[in-house]
């Protein structure tokens, strides 16, 4: 038995180490992964890759969406393929449903010299009436910008990675899940934060190649876009929303995805044109099976198109 | 002197800032509270100014007011929609915000009001009431603590001393605390959450593992609470009494009582079924004291028939079994657990269900639900597939859960046959085995990520 008083300073000294251990876990941790700052792990990347690869005050146009935007749209090739468009940032972020899309673009403050917001989307993205919880866009703009003072930034990091062992499973997953460009779930930026997709038909599997996504639509998800949108004409932000090509095989096979889709676009158009928004609907590309890598998303070659496609279509809107 | 009295202050202070922390709007009502029942009890206490009218008056006074805001803040949507069930009529609903722990803090007030009308209250420093009231451990979700074990802790001049013992012990017994409610509790709260709150319908497995890991979680999370507030207080050297003991281990329902939430047990006891009489006036009207103390119970815990229900059946097997008792019946002592256990884990399903609809789902898929066993009991049970159990896929709310089994396993040898935090708190020393323990509890607190709330904060 020891002396209480002994107990105690040999106790304190082993929680101070390891403490220290696990600040040092964590600074090296942040430096390499996405600390979980929203719990979204796409988004989390996201901001890591603003943080160290984008200056704020280029950016002028932004797509944002959930994958259909991360990989439908490529940042580097619009950036090519328009007159107008000068530096972009995909800030798309894997299921990000309307709302939370809406809830992204509270970032597009961070932005100064932004010009336009593109927003990919399918009917599929707006079942969904689910918002980020506990989200705080203030801290997440000074993050980008790199604006948190020192112990703001080390509070931020610090109640991120409360979960010690959540960090180090993420860790596991990263490269495993993340780092191939042959996976759906892949986070392989490109300079602009677009993910191109490397995934071919073959490799296309089950459902997502053939079934149809119902046509079930939430009020709240066109809500949203109207809010979007009238928020961007207020601050003087052409607002575009980009209706992406649905599998051609599956639109003349099933009635209710052609159905689905002209229900979108005339809903879509009606709200946005009252705020001086544009609508681009690619379904008329008429994309064949090789430029799908399953029935919304579409592989390099088929992203390649759609952005050269709407860099065309931003040049002629903004002559 | 001074220097004792703006320690007391400062522990009122920070008390009330950790109460407002949550939500500052509830600040007022606490204090107004607080400084009432002093004023009530104080008066109670001047024996020899008043006659026994005058402080039966008070005391009345002091109860309803206390029940009256109790009622106004907990109850008050519940009764609006009944009546308008009732009469088909329109109240609005008033949607109030249930201030933090009111349940708490009310009770123990009551109690100090009783025990001040009694006379067995001594001591009436505004300080000490105040932290007897605020003292933020057990502030939120108790124990309850009564006046006289609290009081004269405050005063004691020695409990101002720094004690190197205590602040050890109380580590200790916190760390405890915080595994229970970090690693445990919340590992059983998503299993529970999910099968009573995001599935429509349970198979047989399903809807064991949704009852069985409430039943472990509400354990796990309420006695972690409470270790946490007892190791905390021993740090300021002040110990408050024991809230469990082993309750899944318990053989007879008033076994079970006399195990779990035991500072809610002794209030109710000497609150409520004393004063209705306890069992001096014949056997007929013990049945219905105890059935109208777990009733009352039952509806302290929550504004909603499934707590009704579950007071009800509470009440009605404590009546069972003293009937039992009477006819002098005795059962085989595993077969007198396993059918406390599993009364147990039937009752918390009203407990926790939303409705009772939910909780019919959980009981359906309990015992008439579909039973299919994991494919890898195949080769083990193949005789069972003669009478109709299936072997596949045995769940798809659970599909990604790979370690459940395991987790009931765990869940069911610390309740079962482990010692409980009071046990070590008795054997603890310091040596390096109690400090080892102590840091790989405390490690619970980089899993601290699955924020969430302790359950009882709500009652």
């Amino acid at each position: 038995m020891l002396n209480p008083k002994i107990y105690l300073r040999i106790l304190f000294i082993f929680l101070l180490l390891i403490g220290v251990l696990a600040a040092g876990y964590v600074y090296d941790f942040s430096k390499q992964f996405p600390p979980p700052i929203t719990n979204r792990i796409s988004f989390d990347a996201k901001l890591k890759f603003i943080r160290e690869h984008i200056d704020p005050d280029k950016i002028d146009t932004i797509i944002v969406g959930s994958s259909v935007g991360l990989n439908n749209v490529l940042g580097a090739v619009l950036e090519k393929g328009s007159h107008k468009v000068q530096h972009v940032l995909n800030l798309s972020v894997y299921e990000a449903t309307t709302l939370e899309v809406e809830q992204i673009l509270e970032l597009s403050d961070a932005f100064p010299n932004l010009k336009r917001i593109i927003y990919s989307a399918q009917y599929s993205d707006f079942p969904h009436a689910k918002k980020y919880e506990n989200y705080k866009p203030e801290i997440l703009k000074k993050f980008i910008r790199k604006e948190l003072s020192s112990i703001a930034l080390s509070k931020l990091l610090f109640d991120a990675c409360n979960n010690l062992l959540f960090c180090k499973q993420r860790e596991k997953k990263w490269k495993k899940e993340h780092l191939q460009s042959d996976k759906f779930t892949s986070l392989l930026f490109d300079h602009t934060g677009s993910v191109p997709l490397e995934i071919y038909k073959k490799e296309a599997v089950g459902g997502r190649w053939y079934l149809p996504h119902p046509g079930i639509m939430h009020g709240e998800s066109f809500n949203a876009v109207e809010r979007m949108a009238k928020r961007a004409q207020k601050q003087g932000i052409k607002y575009y929303v980009v209706h992406q090509p649905y599998r051609d095989t599956l639109v003349k096979k099933h009635e209710s995805v052609g159905n689905a889709l002209k229900y979108f676009d005339d809903k879509i158009n009606a709200i946005i044109k009252k705020y001086n928004g544009r609508l681009i609907c690619l379904q008329n590309l008429h994309l064949s099976d090789e430029y799908h890598a399953d029935r919304t998303h579409l592989n390099v070659k088929g992203s390649t198109i759609v952005s050269i496609e709407i860099g065309k279509i931003i040049d002629q809107e903004e002559k | 002197m001074r220097l004792t009295e703006a320690s007391k202050a400062f522990l009122v202070f920070a008390s009330l800032f950790f109460y407002s922390w949550w939500n500052i709007m509830y600040l007022p009502i606490i204090l107004v509270s607080m400084l009432f029942n002093y004023v009530i009890g104080v008066s109670l206490s001047k024996e020899k100014e008043q006659t026994k009218v005058n402080k039966k008056a008070f005391l009345t006074i002091g109860i309803i007011a206390n029940i009256m805001l109790l009622g106004y803040y907990k109850y008050a949507d519940f009764f609006i929609e009944n009546m308008n069930h009732l009469v088909n009529g329109h109240i609005p609903l008033l949607h109030l915000a249930l201030p933090l722990a009111i349940s708490f803090f009310t009770f123990q007030q009551i109690a100090y009001l009783v025990d001040s009308y009694r006379g067995e209250t001594k001591e009436y420093d505004f300080l000490n009431y105040a932290n007897f009231v605020t003292f933020f451990p057990q502030l939120i979700a108790g124990p309850i603590v009564h006046h006289a074990e609290m009081m004269p802790q405050f005063a004691k001049l020695r409990n101002k001393v720094k004690n190197y013992y205590n602040i050890a012990l109380g580590l200790f017994i916190f760390s405890m605390g915080l595994v229970k409610k970090v690693v445990i509790a919340d590992t059983f709260a998503v299993w529970a959450t999910q099968g009573f709150d995001s599935a429509p319908s349970l198979n047989m497995l399903e809807a064991w593992v949704t009852s069985l890991s409430y039943t472990f979680q509400l354990y796990f999370d309420f006695s972690g609470y409470t270790d946490m507030a007892i190791g905390i207080a021993l740090l300021f050297n002040i110990k408050l009494p024991m809230n469990f003991f082993s309750p899944y281990k318990a053989v007879s329902i008033q076994d079970f009582w006399r195990r779990w939430h035991i500072t809610l047990s002794r209030f109710l006891k000497d609150y409520i079924y004393i004063p209705l009489g306890g069992n001096r006036k014949g056997e007929f009207r013990t049945y219905g004291n105890l059935f109208m103390t777990f009733l009352l119970g039952g509806i302290w815990h929550g504004a909603g028939w499934t707590f009704v229900f579950w007071g009800i059946m509470h009440g009605v097997a404590l009546v069972i079994h003293r009937v039992w008792q009477k006819l002098q019946f005795k059962l085989p002592k595993l077969l007198a657990w396993f059918i406390t256990f599993n009364f147990l884990n039937i009752a918390w399903i009203f407990f926790r269900a939303n409705s009772f609809n939910d909780a019919l789902k959980v009981l359906k898929g309990m015992f008439i639900g579909k039973l299919v066993f994991p494919l890898e009991f195949l080769n083990y049970l193949d005789l069972l597939k003669a009478y109709g159990v299936q072997f596949g896929n045995w769940s798809k709310l659970y599909a990604n859960e790979n370690y459940i089994g395991l987790w009931m396993l765990v869940g069911a040898i610390v309740v079962l046959f482990l010692p409980n935090s009071m046990e070590w708190k008795k054997k603890f020393k310091p040596s390096f085995f109690y400090m080892i323990l102590t840091i790989i509890f405390l490690l619970s607190i980089f899993m601290l990520y699955r924020k969430s709330e302790f359950l009882y904060f709500n009652f």
